[in-house]
């Protein structure tokens, strides 16, 4: 006399409702277990995006896609990145959309009638794009400048506050440069600025940029001090480095004297710390949703004590032993599944929130919300079947007599 | 043993059949035999009220009968089926389509209306949709006199309107057999009577009852009793 199985869940599911609805304090109270345990998964995993995103940010405000090499002056025969190098691999190496080679030179400023060193970078028009700088005040040189070997300079943030303040360097401003005076034309800053990237920059500090042709025409250079380039594709960044150092290779006795880098390896180091940092926090908070399973199984296995002869009446009365038990499972995973939205609400809405009012985007993974509330369910529903199956396995004679 | 028949089909003659019935129960690990090699046929339309000392095993046999225990030996058919030696979760729908329950205390849900107490076993049915299962158990406890009385939940009714409710719930999946557990065993005097003549008005429509008691006036109400002793039935007309 097998019972057709159509409508038995809605119907177990509303014996469900009425079970916790008879219990109201104790099944919030047991939700709010589930909903911080779900909200910290959740909250964690933002944390750990936003931390990953701000250092990845700092490699990549660097450039992006960026290769670059240099000299580093050591080794038996220190060699340095010539003129011709450039041209050979401007020429060369495929999957570049810019290059821009960098002169060096130092001279020295008067700020408030006081020297200070002066760093000088000769650069191409094509340098501000590579290296992601950001316009505070006018404009960068153009390429008839650069053609043209005009006396146009811009300055770092930095030098152009200690020189004029806050205010735009007025228009007629100039700056005396390897002893010619060349006109302030803009300040520049980098788009990542903090104390990490700029110790890795050649335009941070006291500097101020030159057309590379009058940087060469003014000052004695023989070689290159770093050429960027500005690959295509983040898959090109390999193929490019590669070429780069062939061409070094070929052209120079010893090309342990030279590093061709990209921001690649950093970013990988970055991304595999922070997913580290991010997997370790989740374990932490993982630790609160068991917590809040087992807050489920203890607040089950009483409510199952509680109503022994309730579940006597209705196994008497022809409830199956698998109608006891789902109705039991059932309640354990409403009890997670309404914790775990509320714990998916807070968790994601709190951070959303906090960006909102204070600006910054904060990353929330949808992803890690679907796992977590997920997780929370299928946690609510491990830890409710030991209850429920304890109250599905009730010998109905003994249940009866329960008091 | 002849049973007295009443106005049911030939076909199902004979509700219960008992034949060997053994139960042994284990208190503090000693082997206790409360039913040994009972024998009991109760036909179709008898009201039948078992009796005993406390203790003779009256009430084990009442929780074989209704299906709500399973461990014991012997042969056991309910309305020709043979469900002894049936595994336990066989067993719930046979108890939900053709037992009715009527205990000493009622047995209601306090948290539930009386409607929705006397829906229960018809929503376990699951062969009607919610509505049907309501309207049902609406029908049953109009017939019991609780008409107006169906949104009450048990502790808001007289113990006499909770047994009534009680009976209308056992009624709702049209059982082929009633069992009474000492039905009146709560009640005062009059209030007794009340369900005493309602189980012997059902009794009248045909119903097949099995009633246990230590009451012998209360036996009186039904038209055969059977005596437990010794672990075995014995046959005493009333």
């Amino acid at each position: 006399m097998a019972r057709p199985t159509t409508g038995a869940l809605s119907l177990l599911f509303r014996f469900a409702l009425e079970g916790l609805a008879g219990q109201r304090g104790r099944s919030l109270l047991t939700m709010l277990g589930m909903a911080i345990g779900t909200a910290s998964v959740v909250a964690v995993v933002s944390i750990g995006l936003l931390g990953r995103a701000y250092v990845v940010g700092l490699i990549e405000g660097v450039g992006a896609n960026l290769v670059f090499a240099y000299g580093t002056g050591d080794g038996i025969n220190p060699e340095e990145v010539s003129f011709e190098d450039v041209e050979i691999m401007r020429a060369r190496v495929p999957g570049v959309v810019e290059i821009a080679p960098v002169l060096s030179g130092s001279d020295a400023v008067s700020i408030d009638g006081e020297p200070e060193a002066l760093s000088v970078l000769g650069v191409t028009p094509s340098y501000p794009r590579v290296r992601n700088l950001v316009l505070v005040h006018g404009r960068f040189f153009s390429d008839r400048e650069e053609s043209a070997s005009e006396k146009v300079c811009l300055l770092s943030r930095e030098l152009s506050e200690r020189l004029y303040g806050r205010r735009a360097p007025p228009s007629d401003a100039s700056l005396r440069i390897f002893g010619v005076r060349f006109q302030v034309i803009g300040v520049f800053r980098e788009a990542v600025e903090s104390a990490a990237a700029v110790q890795k920059s050649e335009a941070a500090g006291l500097t101020a940029i030159v057309p590379f042709s009058a940087f060469r025409n003014l000052y004695p250079v023989r070689f290159v001090d770093v050429v960027y380039f500005q690959a295509d594709s983040q898959e090109a960044v390999p193929g490019v480095v590669e070429s780069v150092e062939e061409i070094l290779r070929t052209r120079h006795r010893a090309l342990s004297s030279f590093k061709v880098e990209s921001l690649e390896s950093y970013l990988v180091l970055a991304q595999r710390i922070s997913d580290a940092v991010t997997l370790g926090l989740i374990a932490i908070a993982a630790v609160s949703l068991l917590v809040g399973g087992i807050g489920i199984m203890n607040i089950m296995l009483v409510t199952v004590t509680e109503r022994t002869r309730d579940i006597g009446i209705r196994l008497a009365l022809g409830a199956g032993r698998s109608d006891i038990l789902l109705q039991f499972l059932l309640e354990a995973g409403m009890l997670s599944l309404a914790g775990g939205v509320i714990g998916v609400v807070i968790g994601a809405g709190l951070p959303w929130y906090l960006g909102v009012l204070y600006g910054v985007e904060v990353p929330v993974s949808a992803v890690s919300a679907a796992v977590a509330f997920s997780v929370s369910v299928a946690v609510g529903l491990f830890f409710g079947l030991y209850p429920a199956r304890k109250a599905a396995a009730m010998n109905i004679v003994d249940a009866l007599g329960y008091e | 043993m002849l049973a007295p028949r009443s106005e049911v089909a030939p076909s199902a003659a004979t509700t219960i059949r008992l034949e060997g019935v053994q139960k042994t129960y284990r208190r503090n690990g000693v082997p206790v035999a409360a039913l040994r090699g009972l024998d009991l046929e109760v036909g179709s339309g008898e009201f039948v009220a078992i009796m005993g000392r406390s203790g003779s095993g009256k009430s084990t046999l009442l929780h074989i009968l209704g299906l709500i225990d399973a461990e014991y030996e012997g042969r056991y058919e309910l309305d020709g089926q043979l469900v002894s030696g049936q595994v336990a979760d066989a067993l719930a729908p046979l108890r939900n389509r053709m037992i009715g329950f009527v205990f000493q205390t009622f047995h209601l849900l306090p948290q539930l209306s009386i409607l929705d107490n006397a829906a229960l076993p018809a929503l376990y049915a699951r062969d009607r949709d919610a509505l049907r299962c309501r309207a049902d158990a609406r029908r049953r406890l109009e017939e019991m006199g609780l008409g107006d009385r169906l949104e009450h939940r048990p502790n808001q009714l007289s113990i006499g309107q909770r047994q009534r409710a009680a009976i209308a719930r056992a009624l709702v999946n049209d059982p082929r057999l009633l069992l009474a557990d000492e039905p009146t065993g709560a009640l005062d005097s009059r209030t007794a009577q009340e369900i005493l003549g309602l189980l012997a008005e059902l009794h009248a429509r045909g119903a097949t009852i099995v009633m246990v008691t230590h009451d012998p006036e209360v036996a009186a109400a039904a038209g055969r009793v059977v005596l437990i002793r010794d672990g075995q039935a014995h046959d005493r007309r009333a």
